[in-house]
Order: C-alpha cells, then sequence, then structure tokens
C-alpha cells in the first residue's frame, strides 16, 4: 500500500525536474549542431548555415531552461517548501532575506548550476562575437554544458549507482528509511529547514560565490578558442579574443580568490587571509598556469613564438579548474583541509574524474593532431628582448603552480607514495613553512621580472637606455627597501631581498607609466596590473612578517626563526583569559572585558564588549581606547560549543584582529543556587551582591520579557523590578510566571548579561483581594566566575594588499579596455 | 643548444632539486608507538577520542592546556595534551588527526583536525524525536 502523502508542494518539482531535463536535451542538441556546422564549412556553406540556426536557436533554449531552474529552485527555497531535501538542508523560516540566495550556493547542486548559469551567458557572448571561429567554440563550450549537466541530473542507474544529484528530490525520497515518512501527514512535523551554517551568515557567502564562479566559468573561453584553433587549424583568429577572455578570466578569478582572502580574513578564524590550505591552493593554481599563458600568449601575438606552450598553458587551465573541482568536492581531502566540506561519495569522484579525462584526452588529441603544423620560429630570440625574459618569467609562473599543486595533492599521490616507501604521507607540519620557503624565490624572480620586461622591447632592445632606466630603479628601489626594512625589523635575507623585488616593481612600473610611457591612460594596463603585482607581494610581507598575537606577546609566527619545538610549541598558546571587569595587558593594550549582549533568534548570538585602552600602565590615562565587539553564536543548530566572529579595529597602517575562543555558556544551569526572597508591597527591596532591585507591581495584561512565547490558554503574571547597580544607573527587570492550561507554570526568568542576574517569578501567594506575596528567586554569577578567551592578533599594512589587489585588477580592465578598442580601430 | 635551451634546462633542473629537498618537509602518518622513538619530533597521528576517559579543560586555570585520552590507529590508548582550547563538537568526532610529538609517554599536540558525523544522521534523530 503506498501511502498518501499530504501538504506537499510537488509542482515546483516535476517543473524543475522538467527544466533539467530540457536544459540537458538542449545542450545535448546544441553540440550535436555545432559540431555538424563546424564540420560542413566549407563542403556544404548552406547546410552549415542551418546547423548553425539550429545550435544557436537550442543554445538559446538551453539558457532559458537554466534559468527557468534557477528561478524554480529558488521559489522552493523562499516559499520554504521544506519537502524538497534542497530547501530543509540549506535553508530555514528565520534566516535573513538576504542570505536565501547563500543558501541557493550553499549547496554542491546550486554551486554546479551557478557555474552553468555562468557559461550559458559567456556562450551567448561568445556567440555573437566568435564569426568564424563560432561553430567550434560553441561545441566546445555546448559540450562541457553536457558534462555539467549530468553533474544534476540525478539519474540513477540500477540501485546503486547514482549519476549527478537533482535539487529538487524530496526529503521523504532522501531519508526513505526513516519511520516519519511512512507517515502521510509527515509534513506537519517538518516546520522548519536545517538552516544555513552560522558560519556562512554574513554577506561575503553572498557575493563571493557568484565571482569565484564566474572566474572558473570564464577559463573555459579560452580553452574553447584554443582547440577551436586546433580543430579548424586556423592559428590567427583565436588570438584576439583568446587574449581578451584571458585577461577578463585573470581579473574576475584573480578578485574572487582575493575575496576568498577577506573573507577568511574578516569573518572566520583562520587567524588570516591566506594558510596555503588545499582549497585556497586549488583556485590560485589555475590562476597562475592562466597569468603565465596570458604572457605567452602575448609573446606569440608580437612575435610568433612561444604558440605551444600557449596552448598547453590555456588548456590546462581549464582542466585544472575542473580538478580543483575534485580535489575540493569529492572530499578527498578529507583530513587535510581546515574547510568542512563533506564528501559526496565516490558517485561524484568518478563522475568528476571522467569529464577531466574526457577533456584531457580531447585536447590531447588535437594537440597531437596538429603537432607538427603549428607554426613557431626557429631563429633565437635576442637576449636583450622582452619576449625571452617573458617566456622565462612564464615558465617560473607554471613551475610555481607545479610545487603548489604537487603539495597540496598529497592525497593523490599519497597511496603510491606509500606503496613505495611504505611511509604514509602527510601534509607538511608547518604548511605557511614549507609554501613560503620556495614561493618566496618565485615572488623575488617574478617581482623583478615583471617590471624589467617593460622596459624591453620586444625583437631587439637598446642596452645604454635599458640599462641606466634599470640602474636608477634599483638605486631607489634599495633605498626605499633599506628604510622599509630597518623600519620593520625585516632580518631575515630572503626576506630582504623580496622587499627589494616588491619596491623595485613599485618604483620600476611608476616610472615606467609616467616617465616612458607619459600616462597615457589606455596604455597603462600592464604597468598599472604589474605595479598592483609588486605593491600584494609588498603587502603580504609586510602584514605577515611581522604579524603578531597580542593575547600572548610573541612574533614571527609564520616564519622559521630557527627555535626548538618546545619554543614553538609554546608560541601557540595564544590565548588569554579575560575576567569580567579585570584588565588584561595585551601588546600595548590593556583588555577589558565589560559586558555582553545576546541577539534572540534561533541560534542565540552573543556580542561581548571588550574595551581596549592603550596605556603604559594600569592607572595612567590611557592616551587611545576603543571597544571591540567580537561575537559568537553559542551551541549553534544544537551542537556544543561556540562558533565565532572576530571583531577588528582597523588603522590606517595596522589592524587589532580579535575573536573569542571560549566562552561561558550563560544558558547552560551552572551551580550557583538561587536565593529566595518574598515580597509583598511596593517599595520592598531585593539585594544582590553588587546592586538592589526594588518590586513595583505584579501586572496581568503587560507582558514585558521577549524571551516569554505565548501560547493559547496562557495566563501570563509578570512582575516589575527597578534595578538599581553600582553606577546608579536604573533598569526594569520583569520575570514572568505563566499558567499554562490551568495545569502547570512556567517560569519565564529575566536577566541582565552585564550582572551575571537572573531573576526568577517564583511563586504567587494571593492572601486577599488586593495583598498577593511575591516569592522571588534571584541568582547571580560570581563575575570572577565570568570570562571569555580572547585571541588578538596585529597585522600591520594589511591594507597594502588589499590595495595592491585592487590596483592589479584594475590594471586588468585597463588592459581589456585598451584591447578591445584596438580591435574596433582595425575594423572600421 | 640555444640559449633558451639551457635557461629551461637549468630551470627543470633547479625545480626538480627544490621539489626533492622540500620532499623532506612532508610529514607521516603515524602511532604513538611510532612516534615515541623520535621524542621532540612531530608527526601526524590519526585517532579517535577515549569518550569513557577524562577531559580536562579549565579555561580559568589556563585557556591553553586542555588534556584528553585518544586511541589511535594501532589500537593503544594515549594521554595527549593539546595547547589551545577544547575544540567544539570533540565529542562528537569520529576521528581526531593530531600533530604534535610524544616525549615521556605523553603527546603534546599543537593542531587538531577533526571528522565529525555527518549533518544528516544526527538530525535525523533530533527530527525523529519531535514527531
Amino acid at each position: 500500500m503506498t501511502t498518501q502523502f499530504i501538504g506537499e508542494h510537488l509542482r515546483p518539482g516535476q517543473l524543475g525536474h522538467f527544466f533539467i531535463i530540457a536544459s540537458f536535451v538542449a545542450s545535448l542538441f546544441s553540440t550535436f549542431s555545432f559540431f555538424m556546422a563546424a564540420r560542413t564549412e566549407v563542403k556544404d556553406p548552406v547546410g552549415s548555415g542551418s546547423w548553425l540556426r539550429l545550435a544557436r536557436g537550442s543554445f538559446i533554449l538551453h539558457t532559458a531552461a537554466i534559468i527557468s531552474i534557477f528561478a524554480t529552485l529558488f521559489y522552493v527555497i523562499t516559499h520554504h517548501l521544506f519537502e524538497y531535501h534542497y530547501a530543509w538542508e540549506h535553508s530555514s523560516v528565520l534566516l535573513p532575506g538576504k542570505y536565501l540566495l547563500a543558501c541557493f550556493w550553499e549547496g554542491q547542486e546550486g554551486s554546479f548550476m551557478l557555474w552553468i548559469f555562468w557559461h550559458c551567458i559567456l556562450g551567448l557572448i561568445v556567440m555573437g562575437t566568435a564569426k568564424g571561429l563560432e561553430t567550434r567554440v560553441m561545441t566546445i563550450v555546448s559540450l562541457v554544458q553536457v558534462c555539467l549537466g549530468t553533474m544534476i541530473m540525478g539519474i540513477y542507474f540500477g540501485q546503486d549507482i547514482q549519476v549527478g544529484s537533482n535539487p529538487f528530490i524530496l526529503l521523504r525520497h532522501v531519508m526513505q528509511a526513516a519511520p516519519i515518512f511512512q507517515m502521510g501527514n509527515y509534513m506537519d512535523f517538518i516546520r522548519d529547514g536545517n538552516g544555513l551554517n552560522v558560519s556562512l551568515q554574513n554577506y561575503w557567502m553572498v557575493i563571493h560565490p557568484p565571482i569565484l564562479f564566474l572566474g572558473f566559468a570564464s577559463s573555459l573561453i579560452p580553452f574553447a578558442y584554443c582547440l577551436a584553433a586546433l580543430w579548424k587549424g586556423d592559428y590567427k583568429d583565436f588570438v584576439k579574443p583568446a587574449i581578451a577572455w584571458s585577461l577578463l578570466n585573470g581579473a574576475v578569478l584573480g578578485t574572487g580568490i582575493m575575496m576568498g582572502g577577506a573573507w577568511a580574513y574578516e569573518s572566520l578564524n583562520f587567524g588570516g587571509y591566506w594558510a596555503w590550505d588545499p582549497v585556497e591552493n586549488a583556485s590560485l593554481v589555475p590562476w597562475l598556469t592562466l597569468i603565465a599563458g596570458l604572457h605567452t600568449l602575448l609573446i606569440y601575438r608580437a612575435t610568433g613564438r612561444a604558440l605551444k606552450l600557449t596552448f598547453f598553458l590555456l588548456l590546462i587551465t581549464h582542466l585544472l579548474v575542473w580538478y580543483s573541482t575534485f580535489l575540493t568536492r569529492t572530499g578527498i581531502l578529507g583530513k587535510t583541509s581546515v574547510h568542512a566540506f563533506t564528501g559526496d561519495g565516490t558517485a561524484l569522484t568518478y563522475h568528476l574524474l571522467g569529464v577531466i579525462a574526457l577533456l584531457s584526452i580531447i585536447s590531447i588529441a588535437l594537440f597531437q593532431w596538429r603537432r607538427k603544423q603549428i607554426p613557431g620560429i626557429k631563429t633565437e630570440e635576442a637576449t636583450l628582448s622582452r619576449e625571452f625574459w617573458m617566456f622565462i618569467g612564464s615558465v617560473i609562473l607554471f613551475l610555481s603552480s607545479v610545487q603548489i599543486a604537487i603539495s597540496t595533492s598529497i592525497p593523490i599521490w599519497a597511496p603510491l607514495a606509500k606503496w613505495i616507501t611504505g611511509k604514509e604521507f602527510a601534509p607538511p607540519i608547518d604548511p605557511m613553512h614549507h609554501y613560503n620557503n620556495i614561493q618566496v624565490w618565485i615572488a623575488i624572480i617574478t617581482g623583478i621580472l615583471s617590471a624589467t620586461i617593460l622596459f624591453m622591447k620586444f625583437k631587439q632592445t637598446e642596452p645604454g637606455t635599458l640599462s641606466r632606466r634599470l640602474g636608477i630603479t634599483a638605486l631607489i628601489a634599495a633605498a626605499m627597501g633599506g628604510f622599509i626594512a630597518w623600519g620593520q625589523h625585516i632580518v631575515i635575507w630572503q626576506y630582504d631581498i623580496m622587499l627589494f623585488a616588491a619596491c623595485y616593481g613599485i618604483v620600476a612600473n611608476i616610472y615606467y607609466g609616467t616617465v616612458v610611457q607619459k600616462v597615457k591612460f589606455k596604455k597603462l594596463g600592464p604597468s598599472v596590473a604589474h605595479m598592483g603585482f609588486a605593491t600584494v607581494l609588498l603587502g603580504i610581507l609586510l602584514s605577515s612578517y611581522n604579524k603578531h598575537t597580542i593575547s600572548f606577546n610573541n612574533t614571527g609566527v609564520e616564519f622559521d626563526l630557527k627555535k626548538t619545538v618546545a619554543e614553538n610549541t609554546k608560541e601557540n598558546r595564544e590565548n588569554e583569559t579575560l575576567f569580567y571587569g579585570v584588565p588584561a595587558v595585551m601588546g600595548d593594550y590593556f583588555a577589558t572585558y565589560i559586558g555582553d549582549s545576546d541577539v534572540a533568534g534561533k541560534d542565540k548570538r552573543v556580542y561581548y564588549k571588550v574595551l581596549f585602552e592603550k596605556k603604559d600602565s594600569l592607572n595612567d590615562v590611557p592616551s587611545e581606547q576603543f571597544m571591540l565587539y567580537p561575537d559568537a553564536f553559542i551551541n549553534p543548530k544544537g551542537q556544543q560549543g561556540l562558533s565565532s566572529n572576530p571583531s577588528t579595529k582597523h588603522y590606517w597602517n595596522k589592524d587589532v584582529f580579535t575573536y573569542i575562543n571560549v566562552a561561558m555558556d550563560n544558558t547552560k544551569e551552572d551551580t550557583t543556587s538561587y536565593r529566595t526572597t518574598t515580597v509583598t508591597k511596593p517599595g520592598d527591596t531585593v539585594f544582590l551582591s553588587d546592586a538592589y532591585m526594588i518590586f513595583k507591581d505584579v501586572s496581568k495584561t503587560v507582558v514585558n520579557n521577549r524571551r516569554y512565547q505565548p501560547e493559547a490558554g496562557d495566563l501570563p503574571l509578570t512582575a516589575t523590578f527597578d534595578l538599581h547597580d553600582m553606577s546608579g544607573k536604573v533598569s526594569q527587570v520583569n520575570p514572568v510566571y505563566v499558567l499554562r492550561n490551568k495545569e502547570y507554570i512556567v517560569w519565564v526568568d529575566d536577566s541582565v548579561a552585564s550582572l551575571g542576574l537572573s531573576v526568577r517569578f517564583a511563586k504567587l501567594t494571593v492572601k486577599s483581594q488586593d495583598s498577593v506575596s511575591v516569592d522571588v528567586m534571584t541568582r547571580q554569577v560570581d563575575p570572577k566566575e565570568k570570562y571569555i578567551v580572547l585571541k588578538a592578533l596585529v597585522f600591520p599594512y594589511i591594507n597594502v594588499l588589499w590595495i595592491g589587489v585592487m590596483i592589479m585588477v584594475f590594471g586588468f580592465f585597463i588592459s581589456l579596455g585598451d584591447h578591445l578598442s584596438r580591435g574596433k580601430k582595425v575594423a572600421s | 643548444m640555444k640559449k633558451m635551451h639551457i635557461v629551461l634546462l637549468v630551470l627543470i633542473v633547479a625545480s626538480i632539486a627544490v621539489i626533492v629537498s622540500v620532499f623532506g618537509s612532508f610529514s607521516t602518518y603515524e602511532t604513538f608507538t611510532s612516534a615515541s622513538k623520535e621524542p621532540g619530533k612531530k608527526y601526524y597521528v590519526i585517532g579517535n577520542l577515549q569518550k569513557d576517559k577524562d577531559m580536562i579543560y579549565d579555561p580559568l586555570k589556563d585557556p591553553n592546556h586542555f588534556i584528553f585520552y585518544a586511541k589511535d590507529k594501532a589500537g593503544n590508548v594515549n594521554k595527549v595534551i593539546f595547547n589551545g582550547e577544547k575544540p567544539r563538537d570533540i565529542e562528537k568526532s569520529e576521528q581526531i588527526v593530531m600533530m604534535g610529538y610524544e616525549d615521556g609517554g605523553t603527546f603534546h599536540c599543537s593542531r587538531i583536525q577533526m571528522k565529525c558525523p555527518s549533518k544528516y544522521k544526527k538530525d535525523m534523530v533530533a527530527e525523529g524525536s519531535s514527531s
């Protein structure tokens, strides 16, 4: 017998399923038609034209279907249709509206949808601009859409093999075994969803994924152009669009990655913006190969060299995007990453491996097929030429990505290494040290090269001018670097060289932009982007070299200062306990925990007030003071412990960054016992350890306590007290006494967090018509027992990093604008 | 040989040398017993929390001192001192990866990573009991 289910909304799901199938079929058909249009292009131009029209039509249809899936899923989430697993898993009724979008891409299916959506938009632009290469580029784009489409299909083959996972699957289908789903009216019990992970509830979660996925998605277009060029055997037409798309890709992916860093820095507790975490590395690696590929493509445009390397780099960039998806989604990183990604199991692993294999085979096959005919130049380039050093720079960037990729992929090669050596390999004990030690050299070389090559010309450079200009630059940079090194006490020689490289990059690019290029805005792209890059290097160096924990005074956390294990262990002791009202020394400051306040909501969030005062000794008048409000969700989603968000004081030259690691749980029953006082008439006083309350009245009508949630059949009584604290402030306390259904009593205590006080209206005795007595129970936590455990860090000059990123991205866009407008002039 | 080839060769040799030289900085997963062969050297040990033994954390005394017992893959139970706050939800962890060194029968741990059971099952219990 089948159960009849009541209260479900099945229509959106059916529509959603339909759109998924429609989008998949449309992308298949569009792949096939673009392919046919490409094949018949020469032999049968008329037939090819009609294939093309069909193909375009079905791609537009595909886009429409994808947008409809988006809209349907969004409807399901915003209308809280918890019969759908996706809505139940990722959203909840009380979740603020702005985070509903974030719910959308919190899940696997939603983020694949986002990726597919961007491909659609980019595909439409390509259809309008690619001209002679359209059929071939779009064949590849549509094919990738087919691959992505299978990710959200959710088709079963037999009992166990599931291909993709469908966002419209019903909750009762996911958890078939649960007894609740044997009941027809199960919807009556599912009133609310799981909600968005509390650590994801901030605006970064709303804007970061779309940007990052646009970055991932835009790597497809250079990839598709390269394959189209190989397929057609046309090595000219693809250059211009490939440069434009690579510039866009570099800007957007770069922004996405650094937004991730800013998010981690601003609202997570990783204690920094970059930790060489596998998830961060996985998106950095394709960016590095992309930038390398962009530069070799520029070499090819100017000199006809380096085309093979260009193909290799731009093809591998997109494959690496898939590889990074594989690393981060399948849970294979498991024990090596701090990001809480849950794996979707082996089905997804093989699915993604299948896609990567397919795209790799197509890439390798086309490349091998055309290898002999890919144009190149046999003669040697001059040593003093831009292409020579640009090529070397690109190779260095690629080697950098190789090192990061190898170190990140430990879980992939560890089984092989175990088979050979018998050891079970683990990530480095100190990943910062492991990566920094190598990447500092990459930073030095690329920093110097990126500045130097601008002064060189393609093909041949006049050595006299070059050495004069570079000499001036090096002198200024050495002076600037020396000054900073002295001021910031940078003593490790590798980092002094890196400092020089960064200064050299900044000085050289300003010099080049102003003196050599005479500030012609349109031409400034490369020097602005490279200056931004050098500024990023400077910002990284300054902020991490002198980053220090002030909750336990130490320096040089990220750099190996050749200390013993025991000393390093001691440095990990970075937490400090702040007792309520007792100032503690933190760096230049005295920090005092002076109160907290909680915010109502499903997950209880508490803000802690910490006063920072800059002064030399406790009794001095502070030269400066400010308040920080780190907050934490106490026991979110019924779990033990807390999930905290940092609070940061920003200066122009440094940030003071704090977060809570442990807080006393005010909701827990503690051992402090209640003391009972009986009050009979207005004016009676209840004495507390550092305050007193004066009884005012008992009211049947006004309920002035936000903890009280009325129910039918309630008879609430509110007692009102005036609370006088030590500072003379007066506030009201309103404990509520509820007779529920005339059967039992419910106490709704009132509390005053700053005093650690809770007040209970415990008993009501009616003596006569107008004489009552109230038993009031008070409990006050000894301030000594009220504490938070705080970690405080200082990041000097972090703004240099953020400004550098912005300058770099701005440079990309200047170049893009110039590149696009240059094409128009030639055409007209 | 063209000079570009020489440069590339140098770069490739250099990068192989670098990768080989940093290979030593990769750590290994050990057990308490194998880690105790080299006291003071840091390793990763995979194990799980012994819930029947005491967990001691008193932030009033020292917020950077958390003591618990863990059983490694070989089945040995060892005392672990973690120099940090008690990680949230450690009671619910299925597996913990501890980074630190063994010394005098105690594992001194400076980093902990936990694997918790998937959200699903736990929520299912919660749902079931509410109905």
